[in-house]
């Protein structure tokens, strides 16, 4: 175990800080654990941190042990809303990288105003667990082909960032599709983890895009859970997506908090 | 109620989602504290709404004051 001993703590005591596992601090003081610290590699490669302690000296020691064990660049997600996390993050060198809105989504077509909309002519909308598995998967490379050469990943939201070759798509039956008679055109990933639904990506080809097919996906899926008694669903948009955010505010979706990344 | 290494675990229901990042949670003992959520679970983007049951993790310093650390699938 590797230890880094400190002078003092909050209240006057010595404190350690220790990794403890791959990827875990602790913080003890008189054998107590104050503080944790983790670290874990994102499906993209990118490593980001986390730190739990009550205290800001606690909280600062093990920044300082955990950063010099770890290779950069390091990222770290806070709710902008935590002022004082933020800080100790900056205080530690991390600078604020990116900020992604988070929404919550009505499902109410009289809400949404996606009551009466009319597909675009040559689309249909594939449901949820129809789709045919290898022409979403083309579909699937070609949208992420189409972001890198376009904005780029990295202004996504990290949990529609690519994973490594061959997995972007984990449960097919988790996708709607609006469909051209002999291809693929658009999609939209729905995750239900609790009792809230979320939109985890939707994209559409950038020739095809400007046609309302992301509307008519989102009426679908959003129709789906109104007709099963879900009132919301919530997404994450990146506050430079000015087509997502577009969407977004254009079926009644209430902005509710946001997060920033930060990254040293 | 747990004691884990000089943290007290104790588990409730989410009541009310505050702004600051904070949540008030009603534990099983009756009493309710303020709590955030830890980073793990912030950086695993999973969503706390009210009603969730969870797990908190109280602060020896202050036993109004609590740390989200896992939200059970309910």
């Amino acid at each position: 175990m590797n230890t880094k001993p400190f002078s003092s703590g909050p209240v006057g005591q010595a404190m350690v800080v220790a990794r403890v596992a791959e990827g875990q601090w602790h913080a003890l003081e008189d054998d107590l654990v104050v503080g944790r610290g983790h670290a874990v590699r994102r499906p993209d490669g990118r490593l980001f941190v986390s730190i739990d302690a009550w205290h800001a000296a606690t909280f600062d020691h093990l920044a300082e042990v955990m950063l010099a064990d770890l290779p950069a660049p390091l990222f770290t997600l806070v709710d902008e809303a935590d002022v004082e996390l933020t800080s100790s993050w900056q205080r530690a060198g991390f600078t604020i990288r990116r900020r992604e809105w988070e929404f919550a989504v009505p499902t109410d077509p009289r809400v949404t105003g996606l009551e009466t909309l009319l597909l675009p002519p040559g689309v249909r909308i594939v449901p949820a667990g129809e789709a045919d598995e290898d022409l979403l998967r083309n579909l699937d490379r070609a949208i992420r082909e189409e972001v890198e050469a376009g904005v780029g990943w990295h202004s996504m939201p990290a949990q529609v960032r690519p994973r490594p070759a061959g997995m972007t798509i984990v449960d097919p039956s988790r996708y709607t599709v609006a469909a051209a008679p002999d291809r693929y055109l658009g999609l939209v990933r729905m995750v239900t983890v609790t009792r809230q639904p979320r939109i985890g990506l939707i994209a559409v080809r950038v020739g095809e895009q400007r046609r309302g097919i992301a509307r008519a996906l989102l009426a679908h899926v959003l129709g789906t859970l109104h007709r099963r008694g879900t009132a919301a669903a919530c997404a994450e948009v990146d506050e430079t997506n000015q087509a997502a955010l577009a969407l977004f505010r254009g079926i009644a979706a209430r902005r509710t908090g946001s997060n920033l990344e930060l990254a040293r | 109620m747990t004691k884990h290494q000089g943290a007290i675990e104790v588990e409730g229901h989410v009541v009310e989602c505050l702004r600051s990042a904070m949540f008030t949670v009603q534990l099983d003992n009756g009493h309710r504290v303020l709590a955030h959520i830890s980073g793990k679970i912030r950086k695993n983007y999973i969503k706390i709404l009210p009603e969730d049951r969870v797990l908190v993790e109280l602060t020896p310093y202050d036993l109004t004051r609590g740390r989200i650390v896992f939200r059970y699938r309910n």
